[in-house]
């Protein structure tokens, strides 16, 4: 189905702070949206009851979210340096539909799907803690993957790749929700690829978001990322 | 050695323990539930001095008062309380009311120590037969639950589910943590739980990379210590538990050791 989020009035507050005012937008799939703005502008906070909108439904809430599979990459995972796992098992552990513990052909058949997708085939039966940053970030989105998602959310997926990888990722990524059809909301600070791979932003600022498409993002929507790294 | 009633007993007790210590004990140690396991286990000695109390079997009582823990522990979890703590508490309270039904009930301290350090070689029949069933029951729900179970323990912070569910699954996990703690102290007794639950887990880790091998591994060392504590046991008339205890430490180390 496609995937559809409507938010209505929506306030967030953080302790005594509001950080959302009576936001009101809507998403529909296919899409590729980037969610932008500063630390503490909300981009967590928004996402996080998305998906509880998602997950429980209420009627009268302020978000409404129209999807049948949803798919979520964290921002943190601390799995540990003795995490046993392969990246293969790492990735069927979203295989959990049904009462039976046994895996059927055709969810085997999703799973290197999912590897293939991120070009994890050949690193199968690499132990996920032997696995290199980018290795273990493509794992994580197998993992989502793997639940063939028609709204998937990415918390900030690429904030401990470097530019390089980052932009394959990215790029993959845009070519599989232009194939599959779905909603795909990418939480990110970098912007430098926002214009060439997505289809519009949510900018969050101001207590305030705006909606746009992403080729014509405002200039102070635009990250000043390259200078925090240089240290401008 | 199998012609006497209380070996075969014994080997049969022994075999069902160490399939539900392996299966269980892969996803405590995945979820670093360690030393959980060791305070549900102090919660079966309370268990079962009660049952001597009553009267009834020690397993019963065990599993009755596991079952209780597991719950409260469990409604705890989702507040703010930092679990060691509340997990603390709980097992000092444990093991004070099990000296407490000690006493009330005169139970013999054969008894008390049978509870602490194992008393497989004196199983009955009755025991027998509420350890099948309790074995059959942790399997079925593990079959049945066994794709959520798998995703909570090796990667909570992936699985996604409505918080009432996540909820529901973590008390369900550690109520079946709870009986197998139950079960598995009729072997190794409440004081070394982690020979089974824990230790063969431990050691499967260095070698398998799937889910379902690991459990196959953790259930391997645990049935070999145990059929090999049980014959040596026989031979030298010295307590099974210790037999287990050393050889499922020296696979740890081992393990340990020879990992790259």
């Amino acid at each position: 189905m496609t995937a559809v989020i409507s938010v209505a009035d929506y306030q967030a507050t953080f302790g005594q702070k509001t950080i959302l005012k009576q936001v009101s937008f809507t998403l529909k799939g296919p899409a590729f949206t980037v969610i932008l703005g500063e630390n503490g502008a909300g981009k967590t906070t928004l996402m996080k009851a998305v998906l509880k909108a998602a997950l429980a439904p209420h009627p009268g809430s302020a978000i409404q979210v129209q999807a049948d599979r949803l798919a979520y990459v964290p921002q943190f995972r601390d799995l540990g340096d003795d995490y046993p796992l392969s990246i293969a098992a790492f990735v069927g552990l979203g295989l959990n539909r049904g009462f039976r513990p046994w895996t059927t052909a055709a969810e085997k058949k999703r799973l290197r799907w999912a590897l293939a997708q991120v070009d994890l085939a050949d690193k199968a039966d690499l132990a996920l803690a032997a696995a290199s940053g980018g290795q273990k970030q493509r794992a994580y989105i197998a993992q989502a993957l793997v639940q063939q998602p028609d709204l998937l959310i990415l918390d900030e997926p690429t904030a401990s790749l470097d530019a390089k990888h980052t932009a394959v990722l990215i790029a993959r990524l845009r070519a599989l929700q232009q194939e599959t059809g779905m909603l795909v909301l990418f939480i990110s600070h970098d912007t430098s690829w926002v214009s060439q791979y997505a289809d519009n932003y949510l900018w969050l600022h101001d207590q305030q978001v705006t909606v746009g498409a992403a080729a014509a993002l405002p200039q102070a929507a635009q990250s000043k990322h390259s200078e925090e790294v240089h240290h401008v | 050695m199998f012609e006497a009633a209380f070996m075969q007993h014994a080997f049969l007790a022994g075999t069902l323990v160490s399939l539900v210590a392996g299966v269980v004990g892969t996803f405590v140690v995945a979820r670093s539930y360690n030393y959980l396991t060791h305070s549900l286990s102090e919660i079966a000695f309370a268990g079962a001095a009660f049952g001597f109390l009553l009267g009834w079997p020690a397993l019963v009582g065990m599993v009755l008062l596991t079952f209780l823990a597991a719950l409260s522990i469990g409604s705890l979890e989702n507040t703010k309380i930092r679990q060691d703590n509340v997990t603390s508490a709980i097992s000092a309270l444990a093991i004070g009311l099990g000296i407490l039904f000690l006493a009330l009930g005169h139970t013999a301290s054969t008894a008390a120590t049978g509870i602490l350090f194992g008393s497989v070689l004196g199983i009955s029949t009755t025991d027998l037969w509420v350890l099948a069933a309790m074995t059959v029951l942790v399997l079925l729900v593990l079959f049945l639950f066994y794709k959520p179970l798998r995703w909570l323990a090796f990667d909570e912070a992936g699985l996604l589910k409505r918080p009432s569910q996540t909820r529901a699954l973590k008390i369900l996990f550690l109520v079946v943590m709870a009986l197998s703690v139950a079960i598995s102290s009729q072997l190794v007794g409440s004081l070394l739980i982690f020979v089974l639950m824990t230790l063969p887990a431990a050691s499967a880790r260095y070698y398998q990379k799937t889910v379902g091998k690991l459990m196959a591994l953790a259930i391997f060392f645990a049935l070999f210590g145990t059929w090999t504590g049980l014959t040596l046991a026989y031979l030298t008339n010295l307590p099974t538990s210790v037999f287990i205890a050393v050889i499922e430490v020296v696979i740890y180390l081992v393990s340990a050791l020879t990992a790259e």
